[in-house]
């Protein structure tokens, strides 16, 4: 293969494999025609980058001009699914370290109280909608395995299965690793009980500072480091399998609709939840044993959730605006 | 100019490639139109249903204009005229020069 037709499909790969396929050869060709008469040029590499990443975000609902309304909604969903877990991932981790701190002393500051009671309330709405949205999704997969149509989801629904199991069972064994909870004296005197937690506390291990500190992190027991590799795997295994299922599920306009509302009713409540966390982030002073303190990491998880709401929000509006049920076939 | 309405006036008189295309559009507008920029607009008009892809024996694809999209183009550029036609109009009243 020579020169310029391999910088051409090494340049393609910047879009996604469905426009490859459709697009793929007759681009390549075109980049091997402009590259024969100017063999180098900065801004046309600039734009097939441009190009390519435009096309992945269409793909990915978050920009629309080569969907069809049917994918819009479907990648739109998938990728509200993705932003919804990045930002309980990191939500969970301050959290569960809240109530885990909570377990020892409850907090003296009002607005670490306050923050905490927003965000046990927006924990108690996601575990709703949660029910909400996965009911109509159960219920299609069901009906699609009995009808013999499911050979798509087999590897998809593993993903969920293995990476599902492993963080559940995984986080009630490490669960009990933790000595404010598990049976001792001090607790159950959160707002949280103790079971929800220290589950919390341990499927989030793995975000923490201590990977910055290797030192601190070496006297950790081995298993427990393991797990923080594990943990992570696993919940990006389901998630992924999660939203793979979606895309490939023979789901109606009418049910992609409704889990595109709960989508945009999820965005309130993470902003509910983000609020609570903002309160004793910034507010909050720490309590005796060091309780309750803001780290850095904590700051990260903020940034990291703010950037998960934006794309949450934006992936739901996007799925609502693509209203397939009004296309004509 | 937007490449859209490039891509659609070259197509005017006949299918081509894109790199007829492009060298076709440079030559008439002296706008040079990037690969990436090509491949957007021409996936946006053939989903929109006003060009359509021709079998070809090799990569060059050729595009060709579609009925509707014939249609598009004339209403496109009659109302660019009209634009045109008013901008050049004013201009030479409040000059003095045609």
């Amino acid at each position: 293969m020579n020169t310029p037709e391999r910088r051409a499909r090494l340049l393609v790969r910047c879009y996604p494999p469905a426009w490859r396929a459709r697009y793929g050869d007759e681009f390549v060709q075109l980049l091997v025609d402009e590259m024969a008469e100017r063999p180098r040029s900065v801004s046309r590499t600039a734009d097939v980058i441009r190009g390519g990443l435009m096309a992945r975000l269409a793909s990915a609902g978050l920009s629309g001009y080569t969907l069809d309304p049917q994918q819009q909604v479907r990648a739109g969903l998938g990728v509200l699914s993705i932003a919804i877990t990045a930002f309980l991932a990191a939500g969970v981790a301050i959290w569960a370290q809240l109530t885990i701190g909570w377990q020892w002393s409850a907090p003296a500051a009002s607005p670490t109280r306050t923050g905490m009671l927003v965000m046990s309330g927006a924990m108690l709405g996601f575990a709703l909608l949660a029910i909400l949205g996965a009911a109509p999704l159960v219920w299609t997969i069901c009906r699609e395995v009995a009808a013999g149509r499911g050979r798509g989801l087999v590897l998809p629904l593993l993903g969920v299965a293995v990476g599902g199991l492993t963080l559940v069972a995984g986080s009630i064994h490490f669960g009990h690793g933790w000595p404010g909870t598990g049976g001792h004296q001090w607790a159950g005197r959160d707002i949280v009980p103790v079971a929800v937690a220290r589950f919390c506390w341990a499927g989030s291990l793995w975000i923490t500072s201590y990977w910055a500190h290797p030192g601190a992190l070496g006297s950790f027991p081995a298993s427990e480091i393991g797990w923080m590799v594990v943990s992570p795997v696993a919940l990006a295994a389901a998630v992924v399998g999660a939203a793979k299922t979606l895309r490939r599920l023979d789901v109606s306009s009418r049910v992609l609709r409704y889990e595109s509302w709960l989508g945009l009713i999820a965005g309130s409540v993470m902003a509910v939840f983000l609020a609570g966390a903002g309160s004793w982030i910034v507010s909050g002073s720490p309590a005796p044993r060091g309780l309750f303190r803001v780290g850095a990491i904590d700051c990260v998880a903020i940034v990291v959730m703010a950037g998960a709401l934006i794309v949450a929000c934006r992936a739901a509006q996007r799925a609502l605006a693509a209203r397939p049920d009004r296309t004509v076939a | 100019m937007d490449p859209a309405t490039l891509i659609l006036s070259s197509l005017a008189d006949g299918p081509k490639h894109g790199y007829a295309l492009t060298k076709d559009i440079q030559g008439f507008a002296d706008v040079r139109i990037a690969p990436g920029t090509m491949y957007e607009a021409l996936a946006r008009l053939e989903r929109r249903g006003l060009i359509e892809p021709l079998e070809s024996s090799d990569r060059r694809r050729p595009y060709r204009l579609t009925a509707e999209g014939a249609l598009a183009l004339r209403a496109l550029l009659d109302s660019q005229r009209r634009i045109a036609d008013v901008g050049l109009r004013r201009l030479a009243s409040s000059t003095g020069t045609a």
